[in-house]
């Protein structure tokens, strides 16, 4: 008879690569995320604006349909910097949409269930957590957002010949820069809510509080004092800002310089990160 | 075989009046404290206090540039600060955080239970948290409407006090109060049902929220689908539509008001139907 | 007993969508203490939620003294119910939890503040009422539950693991007040996992797995009545030897062991009746002389462990 001792051995098999940890949280988030069929539903429609302007491009270039129907060119609006900008404008709606049903749900969960210190008692920093909790909406946003911008943008250099994209070189640039300047500006935003704000609903209430009610009170600044600054507090209005003059080489009319309302969001967005960073620690609080 | 039939319940000889009226009271003793002193109710003085910044600002520059308008076009100024900024924004929102969260707060906390196992009927239980939230509210917001308001008037010195000794400030501030507290009523007993009705109500208040916004853009008929629509109907001061807008007539104050309160207590009805037969089950929140 | 004293379940059956709570269970329950004992998942909490009116039920009827759980405004006079759940209203101390909720129940201020301090007599926190709830130890928040559930003096008490989390100081004092309001002819029903206290309190035990009840009862009775598992015996005695040879001449015993000073014996049978019989004939005809005899298997844990130990599920 042989006895084994059966003494703790620490895991020596292999591992997983240290950088692609954190997309364990998008994984299991992505089937919490799509168990409502009510995003799932807006979701899929939110491809459909795709499909228009796709569509719109496809038919600009179609012989056929120009012939058939008659019409020139010239008669369709033209494909450029300002077709894109309209386009990635809605897209960007529609993205703040979906990450205020989303990102709220993402860490008031964890920090309410006392469930970070389970996460970050294993080798998992806070910014892996963070990065892990961002990337469920930089994936979600993206496939509405510059991936199909870019898609559009292939297909009109297909159809319109290789000279068209040389001419509108900032477009594509435009396009990512554009919708990863939104992306991170509300990840951020949602995250640092979903972090300081436990109910998830009244986390996607204070998103819309902060985009539309001080979008108001800025504009009421603007009215009572006759200037554009009041315009700081209105990030929508910050962003379009820097998504025009992206697209179209200045800002928006009468609005605040570009470089104001890029410090603004500069600012905004070291504010969401000091946010997270003070909220999530690898102990419970007792409240 | 048929099992003999259980001991029917004894049935309700009368209307419990005063003990309905003492347990409102324990639940107000209870609730308004927690509306008005917890740290969840920053968001609410933060929402009720952000529109007095801009009478502040108009203040400051009144002090500094001195170029006040005429005090009639101050009186629009208000006019448009309330329907836009106060009331599509702020109260609204306020209704929002507020009201949705009367039991899908208590869900989130894990804590209705402590609610339902009281002998309480759980209509009254309704009422009580409806009434506490109001409370609250009413304490929050009418403060800062009254505080706003007199901010308008405040740069306007003898002139100004000439408004609301002998003018028509007294009326419009009290007209401005009167529908606060009928935005609150309505609003609050909206979002009290919604968040009786969805697991996540965000939803059907952002719904809600376009709905009233697009409101004034819409065909007259539909305009009078809403609840701001009758809101704006009693504000004192009409304002005057942009050029995409359609202004419907005003309803008067004879149908708004017992309309809205109409509305009010058929929304608290069906909050009281769906209540009797909500479940405790916190596993999927 | 008339009806309107018991707890009465009609063929209740309780569906989470297609997951089965609790299916077609019939009770009768008479006031004294009793024990709902189960592995995790069993059902033993749907049961007290239906009983309570937190769930209701999908099919069948139930009636508490006589009043439906659904009329929670005449239920809740009398009946307390500790629930499971360790959550509690924020910010409020022991003190506020009980009374606030007292006056809800319509109480006037000097009736509930003396009802109050007089439950956290009850259990033992008069020191730490004016602490935050928030700040109790899990022992300490078991017991402030407790003291809610019988603060207004509840003629149905409904305990779902009120024994958890606390030291065995605690546990004494808390088994004592519940034999205290059991003899005075109030409802105890208790769940609870620590099988060895329950048996030691349980006037009769409810015995559920997969949401069905597996056994009802007196636990002495319910042992009786499982005649397919034979019943093990404890013998002291003179002669223990002869007694084994003996009870092999007969065919219901299964299997005898002697202990090992040769003065006792514990022994398998499948007809214990029988068994007594013949022991009898042995004292009075052949001189055996019997120091005891005591059942060894009639106990809650053995039960359990019969019935539904090999169904899975954990059970300390």
């Amino acid at each position: 008879m042989a006895v084994f001792k059966r003494n703790y051995r620490q895991y020596d098999g292999p591992v997983t690569p240290a950088w692609s940890r954190f997309l364990i949280l998008p994984r299991y988030a992505f089937k919490n995320v799509f168990r409502s069929r009510l995003l799932l539903v807006f979701y899929v429609l939110s491809f459909v604006p795709t499909i228009v302007f796709g569509a719109f491009i496809y038919l600009r270039h179609n012989a056929t349909f120009l012939e058939t129907f008659q019409v020139l060119p010239r008669d369709f609006m033209p494909v450029d910097a300002q077709f894109f900008f309209i386009y990635l404008s809605f897209q960007a709606s529609l993205a703040f949409i979906i990450t205020a049903f989303i990102g709220p749900g993402l860490i008031s969960p964890d920090l309410a269930n006392n469930a970070l210190p389970l996460y970050l008692c294993r080798p998992f920093s806070r910014a892996e957590y963070v990065l892990g909790k961002m990337s469920v909406l930089i994936i979600l946003i993206s496939a509405v957002t510059w991936i199909p911008g870019l898609l559009l943008i292939f297909m009109q250099t297909n159809y319109a010949g290789l000279a068209w994209l040389t001419d509108n070189l900032r477009v594509p640039v435009a396009v990512l820069l554009a919708s990863w300047l939104w992306i991170i500006v509300i990840s951020l935003l949602a995250l640092a809510l979903s972090a300081w704000v436990k109910w998830r609903v009244i986390a996607g209430i204070g998103l819309f509080i902060i985009f539309f009610v001080l979008a108001g009170f800025g504009n009421t600044i603007n009215v009572i004092l006759g200037t554009q600054w009041g315009t700081l507090i209105d990030l929508a209005s910050l962003i379009t800002n820097i998504m025009h003059f992206l697209f179209m080489g200045e800002g928006l009319q009468g609005s605040i310089p570009v470089w104001s309302a890029c410090l603004a969001l500069a600012v905004l967005c070291a504010l969401c990160l000091r946010l997270l960073n003070r909220r999530l620690q690898a102990y419970e609080v007792v409240r | 075989m048929s099992a003999p039939s259980l001991p029917a319940a004894p049935p309700q000889t009368e209307v419990p009046w005063s003990l309905w009226k003492s347990q409102v009271s324990g639940l107000l003793r209870l609730e308004v404290k927690k509306y008005l002193l917890s740290k969840r109710a920053l968001l609410l003085y933060f929402l009720a206090f952000l529109p007095i910044f801009p009478f502040l600002i108009w203040n400051l520059r009144a002090m500094l540039v001195g170029d006040l308008p005429d005090i009639a076009q101050a009186s629009m100024f208000y006019a448009g600060m309330f329907q836009t900024l106060m009331l599509h924004l702020v109260i609204f929102f306020a209704c929002v955080i507020t009201f949705t969260n009367l039991f899908r707060g208590e869900v989130l906390e894990h804590s209705l239970h402590y609610y339902f196992l009281c002998p309480v009927r759980r209509e009254v239980l309704v009422v009580g948290k409806y009434i506490a939230g109001q409370f609250a509210s009413w304490i929050i917001f009418l403060i800062c409407v009254v505080i706003s308001f007199c901010l308008v008037y405040f740069p306007y010195g003898g002139q100004g006090l000439d408004y609301f000794t002998s003018g028509p400030a007294i009326g419009h501030l009290l007209a401005y109060m009167g529908v606060t507290v009928l935005a609150f009523l309505g609003y609050g007993a909206v979002f009290l049902f919604t968040g009786l009705l969805f697991r996540n109500p965000i939803i059907p208040a952002i719904v809600i929220w376009i709905w009233e916004g697009i409101n004034a853009f819409l065909p007259a008929m539909l305009q009078k689908i809403s609840v701001s629509h009758y809101l704006i109907s009693l504000c004192p001061v009409p304002l005057s539509g942009g050029p995409i807008r359609v202004i419907a007539d005003p309803a008067p104050a004879w149908l708004s008001v017992p309309g809205l309160l109409l509305v009010t207590l058929a929304v608290l009805f069906l909050a009281s139907l769906k209540i009797r037969h909500m479940e405790i089950s916190y596993g999927g929140e | 007993m008339s009806d309107s004293q018991d707890i009465i379940f009609r063929n209740v059956s309780k569906f989470y969508g297609e997951v089965l709570g609790v299916n077609r269970v019939d009770l009768n329950l008479a006031p004294g203490i009793t024990g709902l004992v189960g592995p995790n998942g069993s059902g033993k909490t749907t049961l007290m939620n239906l009983m309570t009116g937190l769930l209701q039920p999908t099919r069948g009827e139930i009636s508490i003294l006589g009043l439906p759980p659904d009329r929670p405004e005449l239920l809740f006079n009398r009946v307390g119910y500790c629930t499971q759940y360790d959550s509690f209203p924020r910010g409020m101390n022991g003190f506020q939890f009980i009374y606030s909720f007292l006056r809800i129940h319509g109480l006037v201020h000097p009736q509930a503040e003396d009802m109050t301090w007089k439950a956290l007599e009850m259990v033992g926190l008069q020191d730490a009422a004016k602490r935050k709830v928030a700040a109790y130890s899990k022992g300490m928040r078991q017991r402030i539950k407790l003291g809610q559930a019988i603060a207004h003096q509840p003629d149905v008490l409904v305990l779902d693991e009120p024994l958890n989390g606390l030291d065995p100081m605690a546990r004494a004092e808390i088994i004592d007040l519940f034999k205290r309001l059991s003899e005075k002819g109030k409802h105890v029903i208790v769940s609870s996992h620590i099988l060895h206290e329950l048996d030691v309190i349980s006037d009769q035990v409810v015995m559920l797995s997969n949401g069905y009840i597996v056994a009802e009862g007196d636990i002495h009775g319910v042992r009786e009545e499982m005649t397919d598992v034979p019943m093990q015996i404890l013998v002291r005695c003179d002669k223990p030897a002869m007694l084994a040879s003996r009870i092999f001449q007969e065919d219901h015993a299964v299997e005898a062991q002697m202990h090992s000073d040769g003065q006792g014996l514990l022994l398998r049978t499948r007809d214990a009746d029988s068994f007594f019989l013949l022991m009898n004939r042995m004292v009075t005809q052949e001189g055996l002389r019997v120091e005891s005899v005591a059942p060894a298997d009639d106990d809650v844990h053995s039960v359990y462990l019969y019935l539904i130990g090999n169904q899975g599920g954990s059970s300390s």
